[in-house]
């Protein structure tokens, strides 16, 4: 909202200086973006949060001001002089969609001459960046800007059969719109018609048709109130973002309409003579005295309310637009109990300094005691209905400077959960093991998705409206989204591109939330072997107890054979493979790459986070080496199984050393598992001789059950 | 004695000395060399110095070049043997050729994403503060996001196209279009009734979700209010928790704007929790993360969930700085999640992870945290 400070001082006296008056409405809520000096006069740009429609116009700011500094507030009583000829006879209303329109307020003025607007007006226009077109349109957007309340100005004449219909549009219906552009308009937007055609886009823009222009002579002018959903939906679609429906979507004062409509009628009469016919048709199921029907053609029942507006010049503080308005829209009274103010906020504010702030807000007070006071709020403000609304003004206008920072708050245990201790512990291993930390988009476009999904055969989620870049599947894995960021590197020349991100993935269940399944995904230029050490030490260091095993898995992704299927005792804990070239084509990589995604809630809850001592044997190891032959077909967790049955109770460990084939000495189909056994007792150094037994014993056992030969 | 004569002397002196010092394979035949050639009384090096006072004046002082080429030829000779033999240091064997200015070799650590290290340093400070962080889901149903938080249907932070509701999960055809977009908000506004407004399922746990027709509308959650919801739905006063993670909004990306972004949000609610002790707690915190005396600024402002809603500034090198939203959690949220603010009171506050982070590292463009460049990532 654009503010001048000249116009400003029409309302309320300004008597301090720029920078104070926008420091202390900033501090009330009016957040200060900037003030520049306009020729003689200052422009400020004050941003009105969404629930204060009152403060887009100059007399709602006026308002603060006058509460802030306790200065008087002086608004216009808005009081034109009619003729004795009855609108009802010029020009007719019917309100076909009051769902969409609940009021609509006109008034008729004929015999004005369009011209220039006087130079007081055009300047305090230009000050906040309003074009000046003429005389007449210049006051419906100074009246706009004066109290918030858009206004529109048709030529009467080229009204056909001087009606306005508001209507709903029926499908693709044309409209020529005042900045000369065709709209085609959908079904189910709120028109203003005229006998024939639309008109204008009830509260969004007005048509090219009936704008006022330099030969118009008869007017009407419309004060209307639209449906705030309705605006919103048709001004997105049609891309006609205005000040009309900016207002309109937050709501108007309703107990301003008439005011607005008078106000700018008064101005006309004042700027570019004319004369105003009696009276105004007001309809709508909000008009005040109107059956709840609108569609009555022509009705004028508003009746004339150009007159008895109180005192000429309605100097009274606090007073609204409204003043003197023949109808309240029953607003239902509220209490405000003393004690909530030091029970929200936390310090004492008196009770008379709290009753004072009400009243100047423009609250009418009801009654009061010792214990409460219970006011009725005003009718532009339609935030107020509970009594923690009015705790809140009382607070913004006393000041939140008042609130101490220094106030002892209660000790209170907290913890951090274990799966947030084993998440940490991931990302520390991680790290440590030379993988950067990644963040990527939770969304995914569609051949990524499809590119990698272990978890589940179910159809990605998909958002409404991609996120980025045409990303719109919620992804089942993180891998994807990894291995794009690896070709990126790739495409940086950044010669190691070692990734993981520990995110949620999104696997779709029937009828309830998705799964949210908490997961690490990796990428590597290592090999098979070393990426999958990686994840060994993981669970060495947080699952040293889990059984770790793996089986076959198939995912078009990976290389048919160097992939696998990870499991810790027995539960799938994720996915490890080296990518297939068709795979490492598809995301654009040059270098061989190898992915993993794991489950950490299963390391989560395989994790031993408080580890227990295990007592050590105080002798030394002895180890013993073996080459055995096997075929092929036989696999290390089969070899490493039978020599852990065979090798006794002071079999410490089994270590693979390597695999190696020289089938013109062993072979074809043949290979060497090199592996060292480590022995150890618990109470003395073992002997040579008892190594070499467990040995042998192993040997055998391995010859036996898997044909293995020992090398010599 | 002639020129030639010295010379030839000195020729042979040092064949033999070299190829005595590298015969030498321990320190007593070393030593016996040493005497040999460089003893001082009557060492061979000594004697055939003596022999060039014998050349003659011109000649003098190219023999005298000469021998001194050939006295440091020896003792160099002695000295790489010492070396080798370790006579320096007892077992010890020199290499006086190592260059210890060559780089190590290359041992890669990891880097934690600056996301994350802000998002550590805020659960430390936050845990300090007794508050437990809780984590909840990303994809959200309208109860969570928006009912129970005080966000009614009409209300425009509901929007279609303000979110990113899932397709899949909205009842109807999810096109796209304009006038179908026009038409859903417009019934949506038509049909909302007093039925609709929160307080109306006053203390149950999922009212939204189990008293709809056709599937409920799901979407991923625009802010990390939903997890205070679910944890005050499933547990009675005092809650103190922070929950942090992924929220999501249709900003178009550019330097300060990404569609997913980082929330921190606290909630402490208790008997007798006012704004003061909010204001306080953000002091705390305030200190903590800048380590120095800061103070807090309440600006008015307004955010469905809480009233009185005010922005917070913390004093930093004598400026404000913009810390985020808080404010006293409204009454309709308490009721909501069943709890009575007869009884209750409670605050809440939230920040944007990725600005705190962006100024603690000096990043200017927020597209850097999620492009993954690991000259960037290496960084922090």
């Amino acid at each position: 909202m654009l503010v001048s400070w000249n116009w400003l001082n029409d309302y309320v006296a300004l008597d301090m200086t720029p920078a104070e008056l926008s420091h202390r409405l900033m501090m009330a809520g009016l957040n200060h973006e900037s003030t520049t000096a306009v020729a003689g006069d200052f422009c400020v740009d004050l941003e009105i949060t969404s629930n204060r429609p009152d403060c887009l116009g100059h007399i709602g700011i006026a308002r603060e001001v006058s509460v802030l500094w306790k200065r008087g507030l002086c608004i216009p009583a808005a009081t034109p002089a009619a003729s004795a000829v009855p609108v009802a006879g010029l020009a007719a209303v019917a309100i076909e969609a009051p769902t969409l329109c609940p009021r609509y307020v006109a008034r008729v003025i004929r015999g004005c001459r369009i011209g220039a607007s006087p130079e007081w007006l055009a300047s305090r226009l230009r000050t906040v960046g309003v074009a000046v077109i003429n005389n007449v349109v210049d006051i419906t957007n100074y009246v706009l800007l004066e109290c918030g309340q858009p206004l529109h100005a048709f030529d009467l004449a080229r009204l056909r059969q001087r009606r306005i219909v508001v209507r709903e549009t029926r499908a693709n219906e044309p409209f020529l719109a005042i900045d000369h552009k065709t709209y085609v308009l959908p079904a189910g937007m709120c028109v203003i018609a005229d006998a024939e055609r639309p008109v204008a886009v009830g509260g969004v823009m007005g048509g090219a048709d009936t704008e006022v222009t330099p030969s118009t002579t008869e007017l009407l002018i419309e004060a209307a109130d639209f449906l705030p959903r309705s605006i919103r939906a048709t001004a997105r679609s049609l891309n006609l973002h205005s000040p009309s429906s900016y207002r309109f979507e937050r709501g108007v004062d309703p107990e301003a309409i008439d005011w607005a409509s008078r106000r700018c009628c008064e101005l006309i009469l004042e700027l570019a003579g004319g004369e105003l016919a009696a009276g105004s048709i007001d309809v709508g199921p909000a008009a005040p005295g109107q059956p709840t029907s609108g569609s009555a053609t022509g009705g004028a029942t508003g009746g004339a309310t150009g007159g008895g507006t109180g005192s000429g010049t309605g100097t009274a503080t606090g007073s609204g637009p409204s003043t003197g308005m023949a109808t309240a829209a029953g607003r239902a009274p509220v209490t405000l109990r003393w004690s909530q103010l030091a029970r929200i906020l936390g310090i004492e504010i008196p009770a008379d300094e709290a009753a004072r702030i009400l009243t100047a807000l423009g609250n009418r007070e009801t009654a009061r005691d010792a214990h409460c006071v219970t006011v009725i709020p005003p009718s532009w403000r339609r935030d107020l209905s509970r009594e923690i609304d009015l705790v809140e003004e009382v607070a913004r206008i006393h000041g939140y400077e008042a609130i101490p920072e220094d106030v002892q708050v209660p000790m209170a245990p907290s913890h951090r959960t274990d799966e947030d201790r084993v998440l940490r512990r991931v990302r520390e291993l991680l790290a440590a093991a030379g993988f950067d930390e990644a963040m990527t988009v939770s969304v995914v476009r569609e051949e990524l998705s499809k590119a990698f999904s272990p978890w589940t055969l179910a159809e990605p989620l998909v958002s409404g409206t991609p996120i980025l870049r045409g990303a719109d599947r919620l992804r089942r894995s993180l891998v994807p989204s990894l291995l794009e960021a690896r070709r990126i590197n790739e495409s940086l020349a950044n010669p190691i591109a070692e990734l993981f991100e520990t995110a949620a993935i999104y696997l779709p269940r029937e009828g309830v939330l998705p799964e949210e399944k908490w997961a690490l995904g990796m990428v590597s230029g290592r090999d098979f072997p070393a990426v999958k050490g990686v994840i060994e030490a993981l669970l060495h260091a947080l699952c040293p107890t889990a059984a770790f095993t793996v089986a076959g898995t198939d995912q078009p992704l990976f290389h048919p054979d160097r992939a696998c299927q990870l499991l810790l005792n027995g539960q799938t804990l994720g996915y490890l493979g080296e990518l297939s070239a068709p795979g490492l084509r598809q995301f654009e990589l040059r270098a061989a790459t190898v992915a993993a995604e794991l489950d950490l809630r299963v390391i989560a809850r395989a994790a031993e986070l408080v580890r227990k001592f295990t007592p050590l044997s105080p002798f030394p190891a002895i180890t013993r080496d073996l080459n055995l032959v096997v075929d092929e077909a036989i696999r290390w967790n089969s070899l490493s199984t039978a020599v852990q049955a065979a090798g006794g109770a002071w079999l410490e460990a089994v270590e693979y050393r390597e695999t190696y084939r020289d089938p013109a000495k062993d072979g074809p189909r043949k290979k060497r598992l090199l592996l060292s056994l480590v022995l150890r007792s618990p109470d003395r150094t073992l002997t040579s001789e008892e190594a070499d037994a467990v040995r042998d014993a192993v040997v055998a056992a391995c010859h036996s059950q898997l044909g293995a030969t020992l090398l010599a | 004695m002639s020129l030639p004569a010295f010379l030839a002397a000195l020729d042979e002196l040092a064949l033999a000395a070299s190829t005595a010092f590298a015969a030498a394979d321990d320190a007593a035949s070393l030593e016996s060399a040493r005497v040999e050639f460089l003893g001082a009384k009557s060492g061979r090096l000594k004697a055939v110095q003596q022999g060039m006072s014998a050349v003659g004046g011109a000649d003098r002082p190219a023999a005298g070049k000469r021998f001194n080429e050939v006295k440091q030829q020896i003792q160099a000779a002695f000295q790489e043997a010492q070396d080798r033999a370790g006579s320096g240091r007892a077992g010890v064997v020199r290499d006086r050729d190592f260059d210890p200015t060559v780089p190590g070799r290359p041992f890669r650590l990891g880097r934690l994403h600056p996301i994350t290290q802000t998002i550590e340093e805020l659960k430390d400070i936050m845990g300090r503060l007794g508050f437990t962080v809780a984590l909840g889901p990303e994809i959200e149903d309208e109860w969570h996001n928006f009912e129970a938080l005080n966000i009614p249907a009409d209300h425009p932070a509901r929007d279609p196209l303000e979110n990113f509701y899932l397709a899949s999960a909205l009842a109807g055809s999810p096109s796209a279009s304009l006038s179908a977009s026009l038409s859903a908000s417009l019934s949506a506004s038509l049909s909302a009734s007093p039925a609709a407004s929160p307080s109306a399922s006053l203390g149950s746990g999922e009212p939204a979700t189990g008293s709809r027709t056709g599937p409920a509308p799901l979407l991923l959650r625009s802010q990390t209010s939903t997890v205070q919801v679910r944890v005050m739905e499933s547990r009675e006063p005092p809650v103190r928790i922070i929950s942090l993670g992924r929220v999501y909004r249709p900003d178009t990306a550019d330097a300060t704007h990404y569609p997913m972004f980082h929330q921190m949000e606290g909630l402490l609610v208790d008997r007798r929790v006012t704004m003061a002790d909010l204001k306080s707690v953000l002091r705390l915190f305030a200190a903590s993360y800048l380590g120095s005396d800061v103070h807090i600024r309440f600006r008015p402002s307004f955010f469905p969930f809480t009233e009185p809603s005010v922005e917070v500034d913390m004093s930093w090198k004598d400026r404000w700085i913009e810390f985020g939203g808080a404010g006293m959690v409204d009454p309709n949220v308490l009721r909501s999640v069943g709890y009575d603010p007869e009884v209750y009171t409670g605050f809440a506050f939230g920040l944007g992870v990725e600005r705190l982070c962006m100024r603690r590292h000096g990043i200017t463009d927020i597209r850097e945290l999620y492009k993954n460049d690991v000259r960037f990532l290496e960084q922090f």
